[in-house]
């Protein structure tokens, strides 16, 4: 029961999040982890508890990132959210949408960020609201206008590239047995972009551009592998010339 | 290909070229031709107090089955060797008073010996299945303590046999009858039992909540997502009454 509870805050990263993000599992889990208390390590008289803080806000600040952890802090106290559970997400980064609410209503715009833990799109240059960036003392403040997120589920509809107007999306399986996006009004094909694949690091696997510290391509390839009779160690062992002709006593497992 | 971005070992390459002499033991054991002192467990020099050092991602286990033993030995060197680099870089870094580039590394790192450990381990058990008939693992069974809790017990190993080891009986006392362990038995069943019903309560509460604020639920999301509340029995309940026109 404990561990479903933990778990369950590290599922709420969406999983898009985390792709686009390209960091492993582990440490988006390590850097969204407030520990409220700890018993005390290496005393017998505790039991090794953690109490952890268990609701996270989450807004455009990605988890791993130092806004994040500060509107997170142990003491702030945020109001529920409700989400409305959606069984497959369809929107992703570089699909065209239609906004069916606010000043924008009826304009068409791409996608450039995908918020899954709240239900959000941001489209670019749409939606926008004026914003005061700077604030010191004397200064004229400056003002600079910021796309605001939509809702998925009411405030943007996927255009359908036949006839470029808003539609509702279902997905389907083609003969070849392969999932796709189809728009219910026409039954037309709406593919996924190329930009969806975009993560932080690379547009494409194709282009990514390797590091000094990266093992080459041609070395992770490379098999060498050989199935032999033997364990890890036996192998190892043949092949420094370490010979064991130590005999071990027989032990007990219990 | 999705191989291009890849990890961590630097020198791995050299490694693979290197042939060492079979007999002397000391050159094979070596991992790196470069010596650099205590030097090694910092970062090369163009990577201090930059703002990010990027890195492909973690080995994984696919990429691992194709290597031959004598590799993944090497490459565990380097990856220790990589961690400690890393966590000495972040000690220092809090020290000075620096931001520590692209802390993701150390578990990108550890995430690749886990998952060589993994490979080395399948290796080692499909020899042990197929000579000896039983997996070479730490063996283990499920035994019952003094409290009437089931949990799985790992064994040891001792060089006594268990009858004449009477300092670890008296520490181990696993599936004996306790008659006295019924009222904590009792209680303990009834906490397992409050937590459930209340999680289930709780669910139950939210899902109402959804569909007094969303019109146009979808119910199979609902369904899928929080598999023990009851929507027939609740759909006409007053709470979920929204302010809307149904």
């Amino acid at each position: 029961m404990r561990l479903t509870n933990c778990l369950r805050d590290f599922k709420k990263v969406g999983e898009l999040t985390k792709k686009y993000a390209n960091l492993p599992d582990k440490y988006i889990e390590r850097s969204m982890e407030k520990v409220m208390w700890k018993t005390p390590q290496n005393n017998p008289r505790f039991l090794p508890r953690v109490v952890k803080k268990k609701k996270f806000i989450f807004t455009e600040d990605r988890p791993w990132t130092l806004a994040f952890d500060s509107k997170n802090s142990l003491s702030s106290i945020e109001s529920k959210v409700f989400l409305e559970p959606i069984k497959d997400w369809s929107f992703f980064k570089g699909d065209r949408v239609e906004i069916l609410v606010g000043p924008d209503k009826g304009k068409q715009g791409i996608v450039g960020q995908v918020i899954q833990e709240r239900n959000w799109v941001i489209v670019n240059g749409l939606n926008c609201k004026l914003e005061e960036v700077s604030h010191y003392k004397g200064n004229v403040a400056m003002v600079q206008s910021r796309e605001r997120p939509l809702l998925v589920t009411s405030e943007v509809a996927l255009v359908d590239p036949s006839d470029l107007q808003g539609c509702k999306v279902e997905w389907r399986f083609t003969e070849a047995g392969e999932k796709v996006r189809v728009s219910s009004r026409t039954g037309k094909l709406i593919p996924i972009p190329s930009l969806a694949k975009e993560t932080f690091d690379y547009k494409t696997p194709n282009t990514y551009k390797e590091s000094e510290k990266d093992t080459k391509t041609m070395d992770v390839q490379e098999i060498t592998f050989l199935p032999l009779l033997k364990t890890f160690e036996m192998e190892i062992m043949d092949a420094m010339g370490i010979t064991e002709d130590r005999v071990q006593a027989p032990t007990h497992w219990y | 290909m999705a191989f291009q971005m890849l990890t961590k070992c630097r020198i791995f390459k050299n490694i693979l070229n290197t042939k060492c002499p079979i007999n002397i033991r000391s050159n094979c054991f070596h991992i790196s031709t470069v010596h650099c002192d205590l030097m090694e467990f910092f970062d090369n020099k163009k990577n201090w107090a930059v703002e990010q050092v990027k890195v492909g991602r973690s080995w994984k286990k696919d990429e691992l089955r194709i290597k031959s033993n004598e590799d993944l030995h090497k490459l565990w060197f380097v990856l220790l060797k990589e961690r400690n680099m890393l966590l000495t870089m972040e000690h220092e870094c809090k020290a000075q008073f620096e931001l520590f580039p692209n802390p993701e590394r150390i578990d990108k790192v550890d995430e690749s010996m886990q998952n060589l450990e993994t490979v080395v381990r399948e290796r080692n058990k499909a020899y042990y299945d197929l000579e000896v008939g039983e997996c070479g693992e730490r063996p283990g069974k499920l035994v019952t303590n003094l409290l009437g809790v089931n949990f799985f017990y790992r064994k040891f190993e001792h060089l006594i046999p268990k009858f004449l080891n009477s300092n670890w009986k008296k520490r181990h006392t696993h599936n004996v009858v306790n008659g006295n362990i019924e009222k904590f038995q009792k209680l303990y069943r009834e906490k397992l039992h409050n937590t459930k019903r209340k999680s289930n309560n709780r669910d139950r509460n939210h899902v109402m909540h959804l569909m007094k604020r969303f019109p146009n639920l979808d119910m199979d999301a609902v369904k899928q997502q929080y598999p023990t509340v009851d929507i027939e029995k609740i759909k006409n309940y007053h709470k979920v009454r929204g302010h809307y026109v149904p």
